[in-house]
């Protein structure tokens, strides 16, 4: 039953946290609005995959392997260009918050909104056939034990309790560090998620050096451990990463980063940061 | 910053690409389609054991029902003759759990092997034959 609840955990986990720090974000913002069309996005990305899912469990047709490897892939890079568009948006919206250019921010979120429920539909989708898969075929496995589904259920909850726990934590945080460490966090997450996918179009054989690895520590940490899950659900940490996967992996996050601190750097200067930040608290908890 | 219009046109194109690779991708699970050789076969992943349930098949769209009759998590993969290059995989395959690998194989020598605990270069690496 463990082994299953690893695995439902894992799956679940960095698609709740995404959501978590989302949900936070739009109630920081004060556009509450927003949230329904956020889980209806998030929503469908849950009924499609469990919807393909089935049918290809049930139905007399099966995913290939390479199309499955494909699709992960591409949508893992799909997801990651998101996401970076996302932190940078949101450090820019951060800028005119509480300003005399609030309507500024309503007008860019009625458009980049809908780019926002992308963002959640593609973070639950993303591996959401894969994970679909897993469900149904622990599903399948009742007539014989019902052990596996009830660890895939108690591991997908506990991921979403986590995520609701994020939420909580980051949402009472003053708005200058939400972005910052967020956003931070978030930038860790797009990595991961593209070094996933390079790995799934290595397998897929559209990449190559699947076999050429830069480091292997499954000794120390071993991928079905609760470590090694807890690492593989948040940041993606593969304990056998290929020399591609990390090339990608630091060609992403050194200058996402180094771009990222600049622009922090630039919004809130050490001189002007306890006042503005202040400022922006007391917006943010008037409208909470 | 992407308008609302690239986020659309992002999201259609998007779409229709999976759409079109599901679709693609889609391919049938046992024997009855007349003359492809589709077809299914076993295979148990033990803590010690990996066994398939024929060491031959013919070509076309192979269905391998992967159950895990250990304690671990497990993975199956299909190698090619090189022994390296993955032709097909299945993962996250809880203990009690059968899923399924579906793959389009040629004609040639293969290597099945199952990786319980997920680490390592697996284990019961047997020669699988696929025929014209």
């Amino acid at each position: 039953m463990i082994a299953n609840l690893l695995i439902g955990l894992r799956e679940g986990l960095e698609a709740a946290l995404v959501v978590g720090i989302l949900v936070a974000y739009l109630v920081k913002l004060q556009r509450r609005d927003v949230l329904p069309r956020l889980w209806l996005g998030i929503g469908f990305a849950v009924t499609l995959s469990l919807g393909l899912g089935a049918l290809l469990t049930f139905g007399s047709y099966g995913l290939s392997f390479e199309a499955q490897e494909l699709i992960g892939g591409s949508l893992s890079i799909a997801a990651t260009a998101l996401v970076t568009w996302m932190i940078f948006w949101m450090l820019r919206t951060a800028r005119t918050l509480g300003s005399s250019l609030r309507h500024d921010v309503d007008s860019h979120l009625d458009g980049a909104g809908w780019g926002l429920v992308l963002v959640a539909f593609l973070a639950v989708g993303r591996e959401g056939i894969e994970t679909a898969l897993f469900i149904w075929a622990a599903v399948q496995a009742t007539g014989e034990t019902t052990l596996p589904l009830l660890g895939a259920s108690i591991g997908i909850i506990l991921a979403v309790a986590l995520g609701w726990l994020i939420y909580r934590g980051v949402v009472r945080i003053n708005l200058g560090k939400f972005f910052a460490w967020t956003g931070f966090f978030l930038i860790i997450v797009a990595a991961g998620v593209l070094a996933y996918g390079v790995h799934d179009l290595q397998e897929s054989g559209v990449l190559p050096g699947l076999h050429s690895l830069a480091f292997d520590v499954s000794g120390a940490i071993p991928p079905d451990s609760w470590y090694g899950t807890l690492l593989k659900g948040t940041v993606n940490f593969s304990p056998a990463t290929t020399w591609l996967q990390a090339i990608v992996w630091c060609a992403y996050t050194i200058p996402v980063l180094f771009i990222f601190i600049r622009v922090i750097r630039r919004q809130h200067p050490i001189t002007n940061a306890p006042a503005d930040t202040e400022k922006l608290a007391t917006t943010a908890s008037q409208g909470a | 910053m992407p308008t609302p219009f690239t986020a659309r046109y992002a999201g259609i194109s998007a779409t229709v690409f999976l759409a079109a690779l599901a679709l693609s991708g889609c391919v049938p699970k046992s024997t009855t389609v007349a003359g492809t050789g589709a077809a299914t076969l076993g295979v148990d992943s033990s803590a010690s054991a990996c066994t398939v349930s024929a060491a031959t098949a013919r070509s076309g769209s192979l269905t391998f029902a992967v159950k895990n009759s250990g304690n671990q998590a497990t993975e199956f993969y299909l190698l090619a003759a090189d022994g390296k290059r993955v032709v097909g995989e299945v993962e996250d395959i809880g203990p009690g759990l059968t899923r399924n690998l579906v793959v389009d194989v040629s004609p040639g020598q293969y290597f099945t092997v199952c990786k319980p605990g997920l680490t390592g270069d697996g284990i019961g690496r047997t020669a699988f034959t696929v025929t014209e």
